[in-house]
Parts: structure tokens; C-alpha cells; sequence
């Protein structure tokens, strides 16, 4: 698979310049950063929305523009399905029509738009509001026919622009999950602008950190948001983002594996074994011990080794691996406990968990 | 016998009306989506020259018409080799009213288009839609309820128009003669009874359209 992103984007922009310089291999790229940043307006030159001064954009392999050749495709050339943060549904035609409107390019591409039609439909669950006209919808239905519009138009790549943003964070968390849902089916290229650091974790493979025009970092995502952490002195801790799958549930509690030999026991009692699920754990939410602990209530006791301690905050971010082979996780510990215990990486621990400390982020259902 | 006359009158302003119209409906939606959208050079300089039939006396856009197309003007019979007939014509009737309406349809044309978000149009290219198939399925649908106000407007100007219609078409009773050109005869010939039936005429037609008018720029702006 060669580069999903390359992109090279020079644009005046108020009282600074965009001058992006990017590169990713990553399917699912995540744009982070303060608002102002110039996030959506990298989003809107790549679309072509937006005159570039100089540069170069490509995507999933397809150059859309070339300032040193003087070439740049018109946008409904280049093949990008957007979703911007209002959604910007056509207010004259219903929720089909919408997603319709796009179609003609979809049957150009691959001949059987009805049966993307079907699909894009039924993986948003939308068939109710297809008579609807955009007005009557609610926050988080609107952006689902926005979502599905721009699947229905048949794009190699998708950009979503803070496609939640505009909702509270109950149907965030609601919605979150046709994302993801969309990311596995589709398996699209896709380019996703958001404020929320856990978003981001849930969806992307890779993130990058923009401010005042430029990248200042790009990483998988739990280096990026624990560099951003330290950097900003954020509140709270950083949030572990993990994936697994129910195995089994057993009334209150559902245990998930992260890896073959690696379970989490989590508090849902609605999760059905099979369901794909994304996990979120409070760095402050987990106790380390060097010896297995005994007789605790706490349902999760995990092996792990120490691979990185960073003590440049008030805090400390221990890293450790799950072992065998399974994931990292965040620990924040105070300097304190880190000196009485003697931590050093390669050290053995013990991770302590309560099923309640672990959030379900988002929990796909096996598909029927 | 007056009966016959009324309606004879208020025939040939609607024709002349409706005519006007038609002439100016394409060219005001082209020109009003150029003002609101695109950027060329000497902008300012062609909405200067769009406003000023607004501004100018009606009858000194008429002896413009009148010499353009008199006999040896620049569009007239013998410039031409053959006769447009415009001039004490139906025609020039419909011509005068059309140069007058013109400014008022594009104007209104150009708010109507202004009032559509172009990030929607942006939308419907990023969806793949050409330009024209964004303009016909986009923009002309949501501007399309101020593009009928904007043909409204043009039509009851058309409708009232007197001073450039009387010097290019005359007031020739049955070819000409417009609702605005037949209480002046009236009044002339001091026909009181006759010219207060084509007032009231006048102010229901009035009425009516520019009800019409406020109505769709009204529920535009919701």
C-alpha cells in the first residue's frame, strides 16, 4: 500500500499562512489541534473548496493537485467524500434525495450505486428517514445523512471535519460507533479533523498535531495526546484507547480480549460475545503492584512489564505492555509511590483494574 | 362599449407585461448569478450601468430607444436592410418596458442568488456534480423562490411603465396602448369615469403582485 496522504499545502490564512508538510501511510489519519489551527481549512484545500497558493495534495494514490505543473482537478473530479461539521445538507430535498444527489458519480465508478444505496443505508440505519426533510432532523441525525451522502457518492477517500462536534457528548458517544462502523465496512481512506482526543484514538491509526498552520507532531495517537498531555499540563489523566472482542458475558460483567491471551473484564451487561468493542481507561483509573495481588475485589489483575517511566510532570506516566504480546497502557502514578516501589523499565508488574474503571467507546454488534 | 375598451387595455399591458418579462427573465438571472458570484474586472462599472435605467428619466431611455432604432440609427431599417419593427409597435412596447424592468429583475435576481450559502454549492461539487449540474440542482432551486420575486418585480414595473413605452410605441389604442397610456388619454379627453375604472384596474393588479412579491421574499428569508 503506498502513501493514503501526501499532502503539501501552502495558503494564506488571517494572521498566519497554512504550511503543511505531511506524509502518512495510515488508512485513517486523525488532524488534532486548537481550534484556529487550520484544520478545516486544510480539509477544504484538499477538497479543492479553497484556492492553495503553492503545494502538492495527494490522496489514496491520486494526485488532485500540483502547483509546480499547474494542475489541479476541479472538485467533483476529485472523488472525496466530505462531511463537514454542519453537516450542509441541501435543505430542498429530503433525506433521499440527499443521498442521492451524488450517486451519478458512484454508478460512473462501479456500476451498482442501488446496492451502495442499500448498504450505506442500512449500515446508518436511515431507512426511516428517508422522506424526511433535513429540517425536522435531530443534531446527530443530520450528520448520519451527511455521513451517508458522501458514502453514497461512490469517493475513494472520505473527509470528515469535526462531523461531531456540532453534538453533546451523550450522542457523541452514540454516533461514534457508525464511524467506526463506516471505517470497517468501507474501508476508505480517510482524513478526520477533531477536538476530541479520544475520537481521534477511536478511529485513527494515526494522528497528527497541527497548530497555528503547521505540524508539530505525528504518531499512533496514544503518543501524540500523552506528548500533548505533558506538554499542555492538561487536567485529568490521559485515556487508555484499546480494541477487543466480547468472548462472553456473564450477567454484570462481559470479558473482552485484547489479544488471544489477553482479557479485560469490563462492566456491560448489554454486550453480546462477538461484538467488537473500543475501550477507554483513565490512566489515574489503575493500580500497580510489583507482587500478584490477592483477595481484591477489583475484577482485572494483568501482567505487564514496565517499558517506559516519564517523570516530567508533577506526575508520572509509567508505560507497560501487557504480557504476553498485548497492548500498552498509561499508568499515572505519583513520584512517591514510583520510588517506594522501585520502578525501572523491564521491571514485572501487575496491573489492577476495576470492571467499572473501563468505558465501552464504542461497541460494534456482529454483523448478522 | 367602455367594457370592450377595459379589456382591450388591460390585454395589451398584460402582453407587453408578460413580454417584458420573458425578454428579461434569462438575461437578469445570468447577469444577477455573475454580480453575486464571480469576480471579473470592471465589476462596479456594469452594476453602475445596470442601475441606471433605475435612476434615469424614463423618457430619456425612450429617445435613446427612438434613436437607436430610427430609420438611420444604429439598429434602425436602413443600418439593418430590413425593419426590426419596433418603433410604434407592440414590439417597442414590449422592448421599452423590458430596458426599464431590466435593473429591478437583476438586482433582486442578484440578492436572491446571494442568499443561497456557497458552501452548499462546494457540497455538490465535492458530490460530483459539474458546475452547471450544481447551478441547476443547487443554487437555482434554493434561489429559486427571490428569482420569482425578482420576474415579479420586473413585471409590475413592466406593468406601469409609461414614459419610455409613449416616445418608442406611441399610444395607439388596441396595439400600444397600455393600461398606464390610456387614463393619460383618459384625462386628456377628460374621460374622469373611464380613468378611475383603470386606476382601480391598475391598483388591483399593483396589489396583487406586489403581495405576491413580499410574500416569497418573506418566506425566502426564513
Amino acid at each position: 500500500m503506498s502513501r493514503a496522504f501526501s499532502l503539501r499545502v501552502e495558503l494564506p490564512l488571517g494572521a498566519f499562512a497554512l504550511a503543511v508538510e505531511l506524509d502518512s501511510s495510515a488508512r485513517r489519519l486523525g488532524i488534532f489541534g486548537p481550534s484556529g489551527a487550520g484544520k478545516t481549512t486544510l480539509l477544504e484545500a484538499v477538497a479543492g473548496w479553497r484556492a492553495v497558493r503553492a503545494g502538492r495534495i495527494e490522496v489514496a494514490g491520486s494526485v488532485l493537485y500540483d502547483a509546480a505543473r499547474g494542475f489541479a482537478l476541479a472538485p467533483e473530479r476529485r472523488g472525496l467524500g466530505y462531511v463537514p461539521q454542519e453537516g450542509l445538507l441541501f435543505p430542498h430535498l429530503d433525506v433521499r434525495a440527499n443521498l442521492t444527489a451524488g450517486l451519478a458519480r458512484a454508478w460512473r465508478r462501479d456500476g451498482d450505486p442501488r446496492a451502495l444505496f442499500g448498504r450505506v443505508v442500512e449500515v446508518l440505519e436511515l431507512g426511516a428517514l428517508l422522506t424526511r426533510r433535513p429540517a425536522t432532523l435531530s443534531g446527530g441525525e443530520r450528520q448520519r445523512v451527511a455521513l451517508a451522502r458522501a458514502l453514497c457518492s461512490g469517493p475513494e477517500a472520505l473527509l470528515l471535519d469535526e462531523p461531531l462536534a456540532s453534538l453533546d457528548l451523550a450522542l457523541r458517544r452514540r454516533i461514534l460507533p457508525y464511524l467506526v462502523r463506516v471505517g470497517e465496512e468501507f474501508d476508505l481512506p480517510m482524513l478526520y479533523v477533531a477536538h476530541d482526543p479520544i475520537e481521534v484514538a477511536v478511529l485513527c491509526d494515526e494522528v497528527v498535531r497541527l497548530e497555528h498552520g503547521r505540524v508539530v507532531a505525528q504518531g499512533p495517537p496514544a503518543d501524540v495526546f500523552a506528548s500533548v498531555w505533558r506538554a499542555e499540563r492538561l487536567e485529568g489523566a490521559p485515556e487508555n484507547v484499546l480494541r477487543g472482542v466480547v468472548r462472553e458475558n456473564r450477567g454484570d460483567v462481559a470479558r473482552v480480549a485484547l489479544t488471544d491471551e489477553v482479557a479485560l473484564e469490563v462492566s456491560a451487561a448489554e454486550l453480546a460475545p462477538g461484538t467488537r468493542v473500543v475501550l477507554g481507561i483513565p490512566a489515574d483509573e489503575i493500580l500497580v503492584a510489583t507482587r500478584r495481588p490477592e483477595g481484591l475485589s477489583a475484577r482485572n489483575v494483568l501482567a505487564a512489564v514496565l517499558v517506559a517511566l516519564d517523570a516530567s510532570r508533577p506526575g508520572v506516566v509509567a508505560r507497560a505492555r501487557l504480557e504476553p504480546d498485548g497492548p500498552s497502557l498509561d499508568v499515572l502514578l505519583s513520584r512517591a509511590s514510583t520510588e517506594s516501589l522501585g520502578l525501572a523499565p523491564g521491571a514485572r508488574l501487575f496491573l489492577v483494574l476495576k470492571s467499572n474503571s473501563v468505558r465501552v467507546l464504542s461497541a460494534l454488534a456482529p454483523s448478522a | 362599449m367602455a367594457g370592450t375598451t377595459t379589456i382591450e387595455v388591460l390585454l395589451v399591458t398584460l402582453r407587453v407585461a408578460a413580454g417584458a418579462t420573458a425578454l428579461v427573465a434569462l438575461p437578469a438571472i445570468a447577469l444577477g448569478h455573475a454580480l453575486a458570484r464571480r469576480a471579473f474586472p470592471g465589476r462596479s462599472v456594469v452594476e453602475t450601468l445596470v442601475a441606471l435605467p433605475l435612476v434615469l428619466p424614463p423618457t430619456a431611455i425612450g429617445y435613446l430607444l427612438l434613436e437607436l432604432f430610427a430609420r438611420h440609427g444604429p439598429l434602425g431599417s436602413e443600418t439593418l436592410g430590413f425593419d426590426p419593427g419596433v418603433l410604434f409597435s407592440l414590439r417597442g412596447a414590449i422592448l421599452a418596458s423590458a430596458v426599464v424592468s431590466f435593473p429591478l429583475a437583476a438586482r433582486t435576481a442578484r440578492v436572491a442568488f446571494e442568499g443561497v450559502e456557497p458552501r452548499l454549492e462546494h457540497m455538490g461539487r465535492s458530490l460530483g456534480l459539474s458546475r452547471a449540474a450544481t447551478f441547476a440542482r443547487i443554487t437555482l432551486p434554493l434561489a429559486r423562490r427571490g428569482l420569482l420575486a425578482a420576474l415579479l418585480l420586473g413585471f409590475s414595473r413592466a406593468l406601469g411603465e409609461f414614459g419610455a413605452t409613449v416616445i418608442v410605441a406611441g399610444n395607439i389604442p388596441g396595439r400600444t396602448q397600455t393600461l398606464a397610456l390610456a387614463i393619460f388619454s383618459d384625462i386628456q379627453l377628460s374621460d374622469t369615469r373611464h380613468a378611475l375604472e383603470l386606476v382601480g384596474l391598475c391598483v388591483v393588479l399593483a396589489f396583487a403582485t406586489v403581495f405576491a412579491v413580499e410574500r416569497l421574499l418573506r418566506r425566502d428569508a426564513r
